[in-house]
């Protein structure tokens, strides 16, 4: 479970989240949701713990996040799946070498790299780009990838950055599409967007950001009214 | 684990072969001239070691000299500890070596006899500090002629001025060698700083993308120093390579331009042995060099990061 309490985050004199409480159970499918400059990046940044919180506590399954030290910092960034909006696959690499790159970090044994990979990428639907590289992918496949890369090390937990925020309306719902199966799957996913479509038709809780603070937090059948009266 | 990073790391070094090239340059040119400092520094102490080691005292026996008095200044020299490799000459002796050097002109050698040259003891010191005192002595005994002093370096025929000026020579080759050598390192460095900062920097999205997937300091250090490591030392091995071939090719007329002093071996094992040596001593120095090199290079880029 990922508890995050009263977390506040200031850069200087600019406070980009201010006191953000909520719970997220195992297995839920989250939307963060608000206008660019929100804070929804920055609330992903504090739970990937790119940069500790200025106040309040962050817990993911019994870890203290908002006190790790920078060596304990690999680890727990081994527990979570990071999807990004501009997918940072690394170019000089095929798909296959790109999505086997965490097991290589988590040092997992060599034998099973070949069976994680293609499990992960026909999961996905890439098993058929494995040998390409990333230029020779489209946007939809490219974040495909990077899902693929996210799962491949079976996290409990993946943080998704707009992950369609480079995409078409139709390859974004197919990544929706994917998202959704991989949460019925188990995983718990956290994923920001300001996609107006793909908050419509989220069937899961939505957290509504605002000028980094939390306006709405409710189960999506209430959520709804909220953003039809808005 | 091992063979990612390796993989990670040559696939650096291919991916930026003009770059590579510039710095395996600066290092191979670098690594070059070091290597002909070092074979000049030993060379220049192989010369400062030829001057202590040669007979330069020679004492010419007196014509009327008993051969008792001359046994006895002769029992008299070897027993004393600054003695070193005395050598008894008779006038015979000493004509013979006459008529060898002068064996391209025959005819200088018709007209003298043995009895034209006198009979010597010639020895050198173990420190040259007391070649003058030697000298004092030997000037004041009664079978001695005179006193020769052999070495003599430009207008300098003291023992002390010639060695003296020897060793202020050799002295200047060596300081100037090291600081030449460190200037060369310095430069070698800076050069593989940048080279590598610019590297670095060109895959910080990538750097930081592994950040992000948990991967630890070293593995996103160990493929930089891998290239670095691969610039360094090729870039070492081609300076000594170099500095060999130039050495073996005009090995035979350094030999000749400085015969009899060995300014480099003329064994084959032993020449070899001190090349192999100062290639040992560069691949270390430019593993140093790199490891220094991209561990700064990339503490700039990922000092900020968490």
């Amino acid at each position: 479970m990922l508890s995050v309490s009263n977390v506040t985050k200031k850069f200087g004199s600019i406070v980009a989240v201010n006191d953000v409480s909520f719970q997220v159970e195992d297995g839920e499918f989250v939307l963060l949701v608000g206008p660019s400059g929100a804070g929804k990046t920055t609330i992903l940044k504090l739970l990937a713990s790119q940069f500790p919180p200025t106040n309040g506590e962050i817990v993911l399954d019994g870890t203290p996040v908002h006190k790790l030290k920078k060596n304990q910092i690999p680890s727990y960034r081994r527990s979570i799946g990071i999807v990004f909006q501009d997918f940072r696959l690394l170019p000089t690499m095929t798909i296959a070498e790109n999505i086997t790159l965490p097991l290589a970090v988590h040092k997992v044994d060599r034998k099973e790299w070949a069976t994680r990979v293609m499990h992960v990428a026909s999961l996905v639907g890439i098993a058929d780009r494995l040998n390409l590289f990333p230029s020779q992918l489209s946007g939809g496949e490219l974040q495909r990838a990077a899902i693929a890369r996210a799962l491949i090390t079976n996290p409990k937990i993946i943080l998704a950055d707009e992950p369609t925020g480079n995409l078409d309306w139709k390859t974004a719902s197919d990544i929706v599409n994917l998202l959704n199966k991989i949460n019925k799957e188990g995983k718990t996913i956290i994923v920001s967007t300001h996609n107006q479509e793909i908050i419509k038709s989220h069937e899961g809780r939505v957290i509504s950001i605002e000028s980094g603070s939390v306006v709405v937090d409710e189960p999506r059948h209430k959520n709804k009214k909220h953003h039809e009266r808005n | 684990m091992k063979g990612t990073k390796l993989s990670l790391g040559f696939s650096y070094v291919r991916r930026a072969p003009y770059q590579a090239l510039a710095v395996v340059s600066v290092m191979a040119v670098s690594f070059f001239i070091i290597s002909l400092l070092g074979v000049l520094m030993y060379g220049s102490e192989q010369v400062l070691k030829y001057f202590e080691s040669q007979p330069q005292i020679i004492a010419f026996l007196k014509e009327d000299a008993k051969g008792g008095d001359v046994d006895a200044l002769e029992q008299k020299l070897r027993s004393d500890g600054r003695v070193k490799e005395l050598k008894r000459v008779s006038k015979e002796e000493a004509f013979e070596l006459y008529k060898s050097d002068t064996s391209d002109n025959p005819l200088l050698a018709q007209f003298v006899s043995p009895t034209s040259f006198p009979a010597s003891l010639e020895f050198s010191t173990y420190e040259l500090t007391a070649a003058n005192e030697l000298i004092k002595e030997l000037q004041s005994s009664d079978v001695v002629d005179n006193v020769g002093f052999t070495a003599s370096v430009g207008s300098q025929n003291e023992p002390e001025s010639v060695i003296g000026r020897i060793r202020n020579v050799t002295t200047g080759i060596r300081v100037t060698g090291i600081v030449s050598a460190l200037v060369l390192t310095v430069t070698s460095f800076i050069v593989l700083l940048v080279i590598m900062s610019l590297r670095v920097s060109m895959r910080r999205s990538e750097i930081e993308s592994m950040n992000l997937i948990g991967a630890s300091s070293w593995f996103i250090r160990a493929p930089v120093l891998v290239e670095a490591i691969v610039y360094s030392t090729l870039g070492a091995f081609l300076g000594w390579l170099s500095a060999s071939v130039v050495l073996l090719y005009s090995s035979p007329r350094i030999f000749t331009f400085t015969n009899p002093i060995n300014v480099i071996p003329r064994e084959p094992q032993t020449l070899l042995t001190l090349l192999a040596i100062l290639l040992g001593i560069q691949l270390i120095s430019s593993v140093v060099i790199a490891v220094v090199g991209a561990w700064i290079a990339v503490s700039r880029h990922i000092r900020f990061q968490r």
